[in-house]
């Protein structure tokens, strides 16, 4: 009975957790993928890899960045290869012109093209850290990379928009 | 003791770093401080823009009955033409309308460039050109009866006006900004080009000329860069 109770519990968790962090992991995939279908694909596959391996969840409130390296991963094994056959970037930003839309802010809307256009290597780390909140050091253990790899990634995501939104270009380190 | 390269290197890295050093840094050097201060605003933006709305595709469900087709049907055609507006909202907006108006605000601010229709004499051409380091063909691309050099967008940029057959043609040259690939665009009865140059990129705009990509092109190839 107690077993049963708490695998009830357990799936209570486990769908308020998916809940909650859903906006999150769907806006990463997409920034990962460039596609909302592709997006979509990601985060449910990986929502059932995560129930699949809830166990190895040894503390929820690192379930965000748990369920993140998830869909990084889930997206390499599924979705990288077939995105990259549709490299051109001008067509995925037709495709997808209706998330990168941002009719309140025109600023904000070239921003979000620049950073679409950005490669996955800076735009990653980018989301990861801007839009995730994790510390450098965090980004590098998700990612499998030295510290000062992810530094100069970062670095050089910046200088990239910068040169793209035509402002002042900034000295590579 | 941080080194203002060390200083930019953190920063652009990690725009909110705070330690002793950087504080130190910061108060002692004024043009770093602003940097970190630009790159702190600069990620605000980054993230409103990276705050998309999760994407979510439409049900395929079938329609639950020939009652419900209907209906459906016309929810399916008003959120595909809605998709139709979005996109054309996307092309018009985003680099290629900020350009377009920084380039078509200026024209209508200067109305009197295009008005002069005497050729200026090539020193007058030189001064505008020579500190962008770049310098007009003779007679390649039409005489030139306005030269200035003005402020666009916070940024210093030859204005010239060139008397072509088709019409008078006003070209700004926009080193402050770059395009991967020509941008065109009509606006305000203005329309205009912003082709992607050796140093940012060159705009051309005009009323009512034909062709403007060719006289976009002879004005391009008229122009020595320089280096």
């Amino acid at each position: 009975m107690n077993g049963g109770d708490g695998e009830t519990d357990r799936r209570r968790r486990f769908g308020e957790l998916c809940e909650s962090l859903r906006p999150d992991l769907l806006r990463f995939a997409w920034w990962l993928g460039r596609d909302r279908g592709v997006a979509e694909d990601v985060v449910q596959e990986s929502m059932l890899r995560a129930w699949k391996s809830l166990d190895a969840l040894a503390d929820e409130r690192k379930a965000k960045a748990w369920l993140l390296t998830i869909v990084r991963r889930e997206f390499a094994r599924s979705f990288e290869k077939k995105r990259l056959e549709l490299s051109d970037v001008d067509a995925l930003v037709a495709a997808e012109s209706a998330i990168l839309a941002a009719p309140e802010d025109e600023r904000v809307a070239e921003m979000r093209e620049a950073i679409f256009r950005l490669d996955a290597e800076y735009r990653e780390p980018l989301v990861l850290q801007v839009l995730m909140g994790y510390s450098t050091q965090e980004i590098a253990g998700m990612m499998g990379m030295q510290q000062g790899a992810v530094l100069t990634r970062l670095f050089r995501a910046r200088a990239r928009l910068r040169q793209q939104l035509g402002l002042a270009p900034e000295r590579e380190p | 003791m941080t080194t203002c390269l060390e200083f930019r290197r953190r920063v652009g890295a990690e725009p909110f770093a705070a330690d002793a050093a950087i504080d130190a840094h910061r108060r002692e050097c004024a043009p770093c401080a602003r940097h970190q201060d630009e790159l702190r605003a600069m990620d605000g933006l980054i993230r409103q823009a990276l705050k998309v709305n999760p994407p979510a595709r439409e049900s395929a469900a079938a329609p639950a009955s020939p009652r419900a087709w209907r209906p459906r049907f016309f929810a399916v055609a008003a959120s595909l033409a809605a998709g139709v507006a979005v996109a054309l909202i996307v092309l018009v907006a985003s680099p290629r309308a900020a350009i377009a108006r920084e380039v078509v605000n200026h024209v209508l601010h200067e109305p009197d460039a295009t008005g002069a229709t005497a050729s200026l004499p090539p020193a007058a051409i030189a001064a505008v050109l020579d500190p962008s380091g770049m310098r007009l063909r003779d007679g390649v691309a039409g005489s030139v009866s306005f030269a200035a050099r003005c402020v666009v967008d916070g940024q210093v940029v030859p204005h010239l006006v060139v008397q072509r057959p088709e019409g008078p043609v006003t070209v700004l040259v926009l080193a402050h900004r770059s395009v991967a690939r020509p941008v065109r665009f009509s606006r305000q009865g203005y329309a205009g080009v912003v082709l992607p140059a050796p140093r940012g990129a060159i705009a051309v705009v005009g009323q009512d000329v034909a062709d403007l990509d060719a006289v976009a092109r002879e004005v391009f190839a008229a122009v020595e860069w320089g280096k």
